[in-house]
């Protein structure tokens, strides 16, 4: 490998990871990374609040009895600017979220993704959904 | 011209979602083969009252680092193989799934707004003097401010006051609100004679900036944001920042900071500030970023109330009460204000 690719191998991975780290609230203080969580549920609602959004899902627990979760998301200006709405999310819905649940054990995660009934994760938009997988196009900046 | 990505994005979701209405704030076309310009290019335009006209909602999203990577020492500008790699992976960081999860990133990278593009084309860093695209090396009393920040790893959380002022809400503070960031990456500006108004998404702060010649305030009088005075320069509005409370800490950043912005209308498309970032106490000499805008073409900056409803802060008290009732060790606060200011 020639210095010149070294060096960019390193640049790639110094600007992923400063830009994976910046966040508004620290994942830390509220999230355990070693507590991960697959909830399968029904939506009951989506709080549409700042800073982040939250979604109450109904989990149904293997004797019958039902957990009501929340899971943290985005910001609602991000959403909205990403196309999803209001709308999008109707209660009643069955979704699937993984996330990391809150550190002291509580009913309470950080969703990392969330997967439709029909089984497409939201926004995916890389290969086989239509959205660019190999970069922009010559018309964005 | 909306974004192809965002367009398909939009696509996506309303094909599986059954969306309508959809509203991805555009980024804009790029001037071919950018490069820095530091000159006004054809006719500025004017406002009713003769100022230039810089008033807009103006996207700064870029995945340009604010410092340089030590390994590219004092080069300015990626190559074009390297730009294509950098935005290409930028995008796939986007629209995928996350690639990975760890402390400190707390939303799926889809739900993030940082952009998808190197700044000014092909620039390595916003930072642009001192020239090796860093921020100056730190004082003695900077390096003790930085150690006294909030969220830092041995924050104990015993309240509300051991967390971030960005973190509670109380505002994004500066230079942090003019700084690329996880998303929000949007100013308005609006004009009147005589005045000025800069509006920041982030934490939707307004700035007041007189125009007039107006003496800046007594020393004793101290904000969070500073006091803010502003006059033109040809066809740059000069914006001079000072008065700041301290409490901010922007890599230990003190009373003493010192901002000058200066704002330029560069063709139809574009508006570039050059922010120079000054404190003695802290820094060992001044440090100045260049941030080339775009304007959202019609799409509104947004309201983020970010108090309205901060349930983290809450939240991550709970945890801390908790974990001292089952006898563990403090909380830790985990990093969030010095690498989120990039």
């Amino acid at each position: 490998m020639s210095k010149a690719r070294v060096v960019f191998v390193v640049l790639i991975f110094a600007v992923s990871v400063s830009s994976s780290l910046r966040a508004h609230h620290s994942f830390a203080a509220e999230f355990d990374a070693n507590q991960p969580v697959t909830l399968k549920g029904t939506v009951v609602k989506m709080d549409w609040v700042n800073p982040h959004t939250w979604i109450h899902l109904d989990v149904k627990n293997p004797d019958g009895s039902v957990t009501r979760w929340m899971i943290e998301g985005g910001t609602p200006n991000t959403l909205v600017r990403r196309g999803f709405t209001k709308k999008s999310l109707e209660a009643g819905t069955e979704i699937t979220i993984q996330g990391y649940r809150a550190k002291n054990g509580a009913n309470r995660a950080n969703g990392a993704d969330m997967i439709l009934p029909d089984g497409k994760r939201l926004f995916l938009g890389s290969s086989g959904t239509g959205a660019p997988s190999d970069g922009p196009d010559a018309g964005q900046k | 011209m909306r974004s192809r990505a965002l367009g398909l994005v939009a696509i996506t979701l309303t094909s599986t979602l059954g969306l309508a209405g959809t509203v991805g704030l555009a980024q804009s076309q790029p001037a071919a083969a950018a490069r820095p310009t530091t000159a006004a290019k054809g006719k500025v335009p004017r406002t009713p009252w003769g100022d230039p006209d810089l008033q807009g909602v103006w996207d700064y999203r870029t995945i340009t680092p604010l410092e340089r990577n030590r390994e590219l020492g004092t080069r300015e500008f990626y190559t074009e193989e390297e730009k294509k790699t950098l935005e290409a992976r930028a995008g796939r960081r986007m629209d995928g799934p996350p690639e990975e999860i760890r402390p400190g990133l707390n939303h799926a990278q889809y739900w993030t707004d940082p952009g998808r593009f190197v700044s000014d084309g092909y620039r390595t860093s916003l930072i642009i003097d001192p020239p090796d695209g860093r921020i100056p090396a730190l004082t003695a009393e900077g390096r003790a401010r930085q150690g006294r920040a909030p969220n830092r790893n041995n924050a104990v959380n015993a309240s509300w006051l051991d967390r971030g002022d960005q973190e509670r809400c109380i505002t994004y503070g500066l230079p942090s609100a003019s700084l690329p960031t996880l998303y929000n990456n949007n100013i308005q500006i609006v004009q009147a004679p005589g005045t000025a108004v800069i509006v920041h998404e982030m934490i939707h702060e307004a700035r007041v900036i007189p125009l007039d010649g107006r003496p800046r305030l007594n020393d004793n009088v101290r904000a969070w944001i500073g006091d803010t005075r502003g006059h033109w320069e040809g066809d740059t509005l000069v914006v001079e920042t000072t008065n700041f409370n301290g409490k901010h800490n922007y890599r230990g950043s003190t009373s003493g900071l010192h901002l000058t912005e200066r704002y330029t209308r560069i063709d139809d498309g574009r508006l570039e500030l050059r922010l120079t970032v000054s404190d003695p106490t802290v820094w060992e000499k001044p440090w100045t970023v260049l941030l080339p805008m775009r304007p959202t073409e019609g799409q509104l900056l947004l309201e983020y109330a970010c108090h309205e409803d901060n349930r983290s802060m809450f939240n991550l008290l709970e945890v801390a009460r908790d974990a001292e009732k089952a006898g563990k060790a403090p909380t830790s606060g985990g990093p969030v204000d010095d690498r989120q200011e990039r």
